[in-house]
């Protein structure tokens, strides 16, 4: 016992190194409030109506959500001599006020992509969350907050879900076993899915109407909570709501996707459609172009998902 | 304050010590004439008598450490408020005890007031240093009540440790120094300043536990910072959370300072002047310079990426492996130290480097294992000396040699070093074209650097160098490939802007690449850490043209 107590410093200074070890060895990665921020716990609801809980809370219908708009040309861009509210990045050329796109035929998520579907996404791959703001919506209304990056993350994730799940209705599991993808729709894809083929202003026709759309509101709305029979392909939101990131960079008409790669050496510029519940008229037509920076994330910032080749 | 000639000596060693009021008994060995002379020099102790009021003392530095954690610094961060009220708690209830049992047996306590050169002096340096570096990193500064906090942890700590084995507490400079040092090497980050506290903690306990015989004296092995910062570097290596120190911010800012290397040179020739180690500082320095040139020479490469000697390292070899109480005291034996620190250095930044570990701990782990080698080195000294060997080298007319005269060599070895840009100013491995060209030409270890030098600007906020890096990842060149990094550097580069990593991520495949942009310029023509934020664009396409980006070259050649 003497010895031992004799010994006591050489004892004490390796139990100090073990506390320190114990000490680090149950530090967590990061430490809080340092430069990556803890996913919070998410919790998701056990079932939410329209929506199927056994798959990623994805729309239940028999294509989860996803749209057909079929193949052909439409009308994209816009004429102030039609459309007083145009903006001019709206023009297609000095001498043309809009042009005729022709679209292959792809599909588009019928609703903004929600919460639940985006907390699931967290949960499931471990996605960095940068603005909590992305996960403290309701499971039913938009998701938010969301940078572009995370917008093709999540797509991304969602797709190889879905092509390894027994879920997935066999109409979508054929569309990408032939080589679809699950991505954010194009400009000229979004352009379309909102105004159709007959060149209209509004997703809903020729003028805005309050009780068609989430627009100059309070706040977001439940995904589809505004009913539009009018609207073309039965898509939700597509004015207001939720500004909405799409795949394309930003540049000036005429739109042309094979230039998409043409400004390396621009800042990053990525266009967003559709306007949000806090914008006027003006900003929820359907050829309005808004533009963010990629890593922007913004409480009226989300996306919807297309199927394209 | 009534003078004592009756009690323990210095810091309370044995009763073998020679009393206070003489100069310690000297090594037998021989001691330089120069007035830097090994053995620190100290005024006369003054003692007082033993009272239990001494104890408001430590009371008064732990209020001290209370008031400061209302520093709107401190409160900024629930978590170090926490450090700073657990550290208050912790000198209280030792307070509390200590006082209960002194109370108990009737006794007193007392402290010699001794203020050693080694410990002022130090001190002094130390703190230009801080000053220095901080006017050009302001960090530093914002950190001075962190620095007093722990100050008046030091002292209290260490006054509660000594009273709690002796009667009496040597008061006078030596925490300063314990304080400073340690600090100039890692800084817990707020959230985890708990265990910056008890880093010095450890360095006391180290100080006043771990001890050996040495030329008749008990005294402590290891230097109290060098030991305790080696410990938990180690530590916080194995247990890969070498993220919760500033210690690559505090390794890498020191070049924001201009001139650093010269500034370090002159203010360390103070040290070397007074304390004699010229021979060490000058053996390390010789090895690291050499070992750099040797390895460049063979390789075509630098050594350490963008220095001969970092600068970090450089401190090191001025401040942290030259106390003269831990190492050894023939000038064979300093000559040896020296050549085994430059030796350990050169060894650990290979080592850590290959191990995907930070390399600023080279500087760190090599002390307390020198500090143990001393007991060898003096005796392999000794031996030597007793060896035929000696008498037929004339090593005894090399090793005769006054400090000053040690010093004389160095002065002009560092200036010639400095002549031909091998401290301050730019260096070959500052430019990225270098490395990228070292690696296509498939030079040793150029491909592993560039990754890292990329890996660095990535962090710092250069887009351009994150798609590098998503580019690398993807197309398994530098690198094997790895699908999920380089998507989070293409996500990365993409969220700052640079169009070209968009695409990539877009794609998910690689092939878009543009050249850097005027901020990521800023950042890859730093040369170790210079602001370059406020420099015009013409400015920077000129620095960067001199760094080797031929596109820089060819925008500044239009522009004429």
């Amino acid at each position: 016992m003497t010895a031992v107590l004799k010994r006591w410093p050489a004892l004490a200074a390796v139990g100090l190194v073990l506390a320190v070890w114990l000490s680090l060895s149950l530090a967590p990665d990061a430490p809080a409030g340092q430069a990556t921020p803890e996913a919070p716990a998410v919790e998701l609801p056990a079932e939410l109506a329209g929506f199927r809980a056994d798959a990623w809370f994805l729309p239940d219908d028999g294509m989860l959500g996803f749209v057909e708009v079929p193949g052909g040309p439409f009308t994209m861009g816009s004429d102030r001599a039609v459309d007083p509210l145009a903006f001019d990045i709206e023009r297609w050329s000095p001498t043309q006020a809009q042009g005729r796109v022709d679209v292959p035929t792809f599909y588009i998520g019928r609703y903004e992509v929600t919460g639940a579907q985006y907390a699931v996404f967290v949960r499931e791959s471990g996605h960095r969350v940068a603005d909590q703001g992305a996960l403290t919506g309701r499971p039913n209304f938009p998701v938010v907050s969301v940078a572009w990056t995370d917008a093709l993350a999540y797509a991304r994730w969602l797709e190889q879900a879905l092509r390894a799940s027994s879920v997935t209705p066999a109409p979508l599991a054929r569309l990408l076993s032939d080589g679809w993808h699950v991505t954010l729709p194009t400009e000229a894809e979004w352009e379309k899915a909102a105004r159709g083929t007959d060149g209209r202003i509004f997703p809903l026709g020729d003028a805005p109407r309050a009780e068609r759309a989430n627009y100059q509101g309070p706040g977001l709305t439940r995904v589809g909570a505004f009913e539009c029979p009018e609207c073309p392909y039965g898509l939700a939101d597509m004015s207001g709501n939720a500004w909405e990131w799409t795949r394309s960079p930003y540049q000036a008409y005429p739109y042309d996707e094979s230039d998409d790669a043409a400004s390396l050496d621009a800042d990053a510029l990525w266009v967003m459609r559709g306007g949000s519940f806090s914008d006027g008229p003006q900003n929820i037509r359907a050829a309005v172009r808004g533009g963010a920076d990629p890593g922007a994330r913004r409480p009226f910032i989300g996306f919807r998902l297309a199927l394209s080749r | 304050m009534a003078k004592r000639k009756d009690k323990q000596g210095p810091g309370g060693a044995s009763p073998r010590q020679a009393p206070t009021g003489q100069a310690p008994p000297r090594p037998s060995s021989p001691r330089p004439a120069s007035p830097g002379a090994v053995s620190p020099r100290a005024a006369s102790p003054r003692t007082t008598t033993p009272s239990r009021n001494v104890l408001y003392l430590p009371l008064v530095l732990t209020g001290v450490i209370g008031v400061l954690a209302f520093l709107p610094r401190v409160q900024d961060n629930a978590r170090l408020t926490l450090s700073f009220w657990g550290a208050v708690a912790v000198l209280l209830v030792w307070l509390a005890v200590l006082a209960a049992r002194l109370k108990q047996r009737g006794e007193g306590r007392e402290f010699t007031i001794l203020l050693r050169q080694q410990h002022y002096i130090q001190a002094c340096v130390q703190l230009s240093i801080y000053a220095y570096w901080g006017w050009y990193w302001r960090p530093v500064y914002e950190y001075a009540g962190l620095f007093l906090a722990q100050l008046a942890f030091a002292y209290a700590f260490d006054m509660l440790l000594a009273w709690s084995r002796r009667a009496t507490y040597t008061l006078g400079f030596g925490p300063f120094p314990i304080v400073f040092s340690t600090n100039l090497f890692i800084w817990f980050k707020d959230d985890w300043f708990y265990l910056q506290f008890l880093m010095l903690a450890v360095g006391f306990l180290g100080k006043e536990l771990v001890r050996w015989e040495r030329e008749g004296r008990r005294v402590h092995i290891f230097n109290p910072s060098a030991f305790t910062l080696g410990l938990f570097s180690l530590v916080l290596i194995a247990t890969g959370t070498t993220n919760l120190t500033w210690g690559p911010e505090i390794a890498s800012t020191l070049t924001l300072a201009p001139h650093i290397y010269a500034y370090l040179f002159a203010v360390g020739l103070v040290c070397l002047y007074f304390f004699s180690i010229t021979l060490v500082t000058g053996a390390a320095a010789a090895v690291l310079f050499g070992g750099s040139a040797l390895y460049s020479a063979i390789t075509g490469v630098p050594y350490f990426i963008d220095s001969d000697i970092p600068a970090a390292v450089f401190l090191g070899l001025h401040l942290l492996v030259t106390d003269p109480s831990t190492s050894p005291r023939t000038p064979p034996g300093k000559l040896v130290f020296g050549v085994l620190y430059g030796l350990g250095v050169l060894a650990l930044y290979g080592m850590l480097g290959s191990a995907g570990v930070p390399t600023h701990y080279d500087k760190l782990l090599c002390v307390p294992l020198l500090n143990l080698s001393i007991r060898g080195i003096d005796a392999m000294v000794a031996k030597l000396k007793a060896s035929g060997a000696w008498q037929g080298l004339r090593l005894e007319w090399a090793f005769s040699r006054p400090n000053l005269a040690y010093m004389a060599l160095w002065v002009p070895f560092f200036l010639i070093m400095t002549a031909q840009g091998r401290t301050d100013g730019r260096h070959t491995g500052d430019s990225l074209p270098f490395w990228q060209e070292a690696c296509e030409e498939g030079r040793a270890t150029a491909c592993e650097r560039l990754l890292r030098l990329e890996a660095t600007y990535c962090a710092d906020a250069s887009a351009w160098a994150c798609n590098e890096l998503g580019l690398a990842y993807t197309e398994g060149r530098l690198a094997a490939a790895d699908a999920e990094l380089a998507t989070g550097y293409f996500s990365r580069a993409c969220e700052l802007r640079f169009q070209a990593a968009c695409m990539n991520l877009l794609a998910g495949e690689g092939g878009n690449r543009s050249d850097p942009r005027v901020l990521d310029l800023r950042l890859l023509t730093r040369e170790g850490g210079l602001n370059r934020m406020d420099d015009s664009e013409p400015e920077i396409y000129a620095r960067a043209c001199e760094h080797g980006w031929q596109f820089a070259c060819n925008r500044v050649a239009r522009s004429l």
